[in-house]
């Protein structure tokens, strides 16, 4: 038994083999020598071939394949019909309403309730692919309880919740009839009368507000029995054809990396649950940081297997998770709180992220220029997957990705603490300490917790300014791609000068499948009508499809660095404190740059937009 | 002979086993042990709990509020043809 582990552990004289075929550089083609034997300059050409041999375009594929599916299954197959019909009818209904009542009426909000379909969980396809990508879910004590959830336990939470659920429901119909019965007289007044108009508006909020909340006590009382092991084992098999018809194309072992890829899977499965545990989500410890975590403890203890190592295609994962991502990435969204949202996400942004980079290299002098960049980006822009976007755009090691987000992470754990008692504490107002934090705040979920401590309306405008920040990602990838091919990548090099087709060759390719992904799924989105985007694009192909398999390509990614990653070669990253300095700094002047844009566009330029919100 | 023990299999193991416990030590005692100490950390933890929303998620289509944001913005700012609000 002793043999049989000891073979299984079997490693290489270091703890962690530091090939640099694991490095997130990328190996580059085509160097030529000078007289002496000494390399010079990259020549790389690009050949035909590289279409089905290449890792960036292999990601292409594959991401669009996931995506061509998830459009066909929703647009082809879905309830298009049945949706249109719908949203028709819904929108009937209000116009009948908007020409009869000076206020949005009951009838009005119900027909708009009854637009908001969802793609996911009305077509087949959707529950299908719901049901094989689960991961791990949440528990509080129990970590069994991420795996499997029995029917008596279902049962006894939809118990426990009930109370609150029927007091809330019973509260939602008293409104409700109060809510009529005002409408009701201000219609026999002909809506002429203000006061009475005014009583009923009144009372359809109270109604609304009432039935907000038992909407959010419903889903506590709909536990469900679960088991996500067979569902697990088959999405390990799933992504070991889906992964290993690109290593095929790749000219690498596919048995190779199907025995290594069951130990990456089973790394981000445990991460993945240990994530699940409420108060590591609360801390924004989740899946990802513990793919790294648990990885690197592995990795620098045990010692990363051998054999697991043709798995740990961290390139690869990433490439193939950001195609997808493109997916996500709407370009209508920007409008989503007018012009003041745009200038405080899209101008401060870019300010904030060239500043701190000139900073990083004049003043501190930070050796990487990636890993700079990488940390500007993670900060500037939205955390964790603008330093994704980032670093693999200019091909950064995996440790500065690590650091950066580690970074980022702690940072994000403080500031969403901090933030909204400080807002609260000098009594900034709660739309202005929404926007702050929506552009500082890395991560959105930590967005959305600082926000909702705050009040609904600090909520709303934070959620929204990060949201525009999250599509900045895909403008920020390429112009950093660009940069990185055109001019960093060029220098330290003999001055020579560079063809278009060498430009092409050293572009990272995955940034070009990432934007057309963008692209086509801003066209459809802006193409087909708000409501029906909102049904077969957002909740439908996006968050009922290439979303749940993003997700799981990242936790794999995040998974297979900490397999790959060895502590004393992230240590040497963080010498100086330099990272640390121009996080902190670079932090800082976005605090004010942003609280100043905010306060600038929502107070002083458009005060109407923010009377109405 | 030091060397040979560092790599031997049961000090790695040794070495995994105290790393991992240190780490979940932290975050599964430690975290939740401070998280009860301040009033105000609790009451965050519990409105969390509450609201459903999870900070570890990093992009908007990982969070539902991110919809009801857009949802709530949208209705506001939609331009009706008779109504005042």
């Amino acid at each position: 038994m002793a043999q049989l582990l000891h073979y299984c552990l079997a490693r290489g004289p270091n703890k962690v083999p530091m090939s640099r075929d694991y490095n997130y550089i990328l190996p580059q083609e085509g160097f030529m020598a000078n007289a002496d034997g000494k390399i010079v300059a990259d020549h790389g050409q690009s050949r035909w071939s590289d279409l089905w041999t290449k890792e960036d375009y292999l990601a292409i594929w594959l991401g669009f394949l996931v995506i061509a599916v998830c459009l066909v299954a929703y647009f082809g197959f879905g309830p298009k019909k049945e949706f249109a019909q719908k949203i028709n009818a819904a929108v009937q209904i209000q116009k009948t309403e908007e020409a009869r009542a000076p206020f949005k009426t009951i009838a009005w909000y119900k027909a708009d309730a009854a637009k908001k379909l969802k793609g996911s969980s009305s077509s087949a396809f959707g529950k299908f692919i719901s049901h094989w990508t689960k991961h791990p879910g949440s528990w509080k004590s129990n970590p069994m309880d991420a795996f499997v959830r029995t029917e008596a336990q279902a049962q006894a939470m939809n118990q426990k919740a009930m109370p609150a659920y029927e007091e809330a429901r019973a509260q939602a119909e008293e409104t409700l009839a109060a809510a009529m019965s005002a409408e009701k007289a201000a219609e026999a007044g002909g809506f002429q009368d203000q006061t009475l108009n005014d009583a009923a508006k009144a009372k359809i909020a109270d109604w609304r507000a009432a039935e907000k909340k038992a909407s959010s006590l419903k889903s506590k009382i709909g536990n469900k029995p679960y088991n996500y092991i067979p569902t697990l084992i088959g999405l390990c098999v799933f992504m070991i054809i889906f992964f290993g018809i690109g290593n095929k194309f790749m000219g690498k072992s596919t048995t190779e990396f199907a025995v290594g890829f069951l130990i990456v899977f089973l790394v981000a499965v445990l991460a993945y649950m240990l994530g699940g545990q409420s108060i590591s989500k609360q801390y924004g410890i989740g899946a990802e940081a513990w793919g790294v975590v648990l990885g690197m403890i592995i990795a620098n203890t045990l010692g990363t297997p051998k054999w697991v190592l043709p798995a740990c295609q961290v390139e690869f994962f990433i490439k193939t998770g950001l195609v997808l991502l493109g997916a996500e990435v709407l370009f209508s969204k920007i409008m989503s709180i007018g012009i003041p949202g745009i200038f405080v996400a899209w101008i401060v942004t870019p300010i904030v992220l060239v500043s701190t980079y000139i900073f990083g290299q004049l003043v501190l002098k930070i050796p990487s220029k990636t890993l700079n960049i990488v940390i500007c980006a993670d900060m500037s822009v939205c955390g964790t997957s603008a330093a994704i976007a980032t670093a693999a755009a200019c091909r950064a090691k995996k440790e500065e990705l690590t650091l950066s987000i580690g970074l980022s992470l702690v940072f994000t754990a403080i500031m969403m603490i901090a933030m909204p008692a400080f807002i609260k504490a000098v009594g900034m107002p709660e739309i202005l300490g929404g926007a702050w934090m929506g552009g500082t705040i890395d991560a959105t979920g930590a967005v959305a917790a600082a926000g909702a401590f705050l009040g609904d309306k600090a909520l709303y405008v934070a959620a929204t300014i990060k949201m525009i920040q999250n599509v900045m990602i895909g403008v920020t990838a390429f112009c950093v791609a660009l940069y990185w091919t055109l001019k960093v990548e060029q220098e330290g090099e003999q001055k020579r000068a560079v063809g278009a087709g060498e430009i092409w060759h050293r572009f990272p390719k995955f940034v070009l499948g990432f934007l057309a992904a963008s692209i086509l799924f801003s066209f459809l989105d802006s193409s087909i009508g708000k409501e029906m985007s909102s049904a077969l694009i957002d909740q439908g192909a996006v968050r009922g499809g290439t979303r749940l398999l993003r997700g799981w390509f990242f936790a794999l990614s995040f998974a297979a660095i900490g397999l790959s990653t060895n502590f004393r070669e992230l240590a040497k990253y963080f010498k100086g404190g330099k990272p640390l300095i121009l996080y902190v700094c670079g932090q800082s002047l976005n605090l004010v740059l942003t609280l100043t844009m905010a306060y600038i566009m929502f107070y002083l330029v458009f005060p109407e937009i923010t009377a109405k919100i | 002979m030091a060397q040979m023990k560092k790599n031997s299999l049961l000090w790695r193991l040794r070495n995994f086993v105290l790393t991992l416990a240190a780490v979940l030590f932290v975050v599964y005692v430690f975290l939740p042990c401070f998280t009860s100490s301040f009033d105000v950390l609790q009451r965050m933890s519990d409105s969390l709990e509450k609201n459903g929303i999870d900070p570890s998620r990093y992009y908007y289509t990982d969070v539902e509020q991110v919809k009801e944001a857009e949802l709530y913005l949208d209705s506001i700012f939609k331009k009706t043809n008779n109504t005042g609000d």
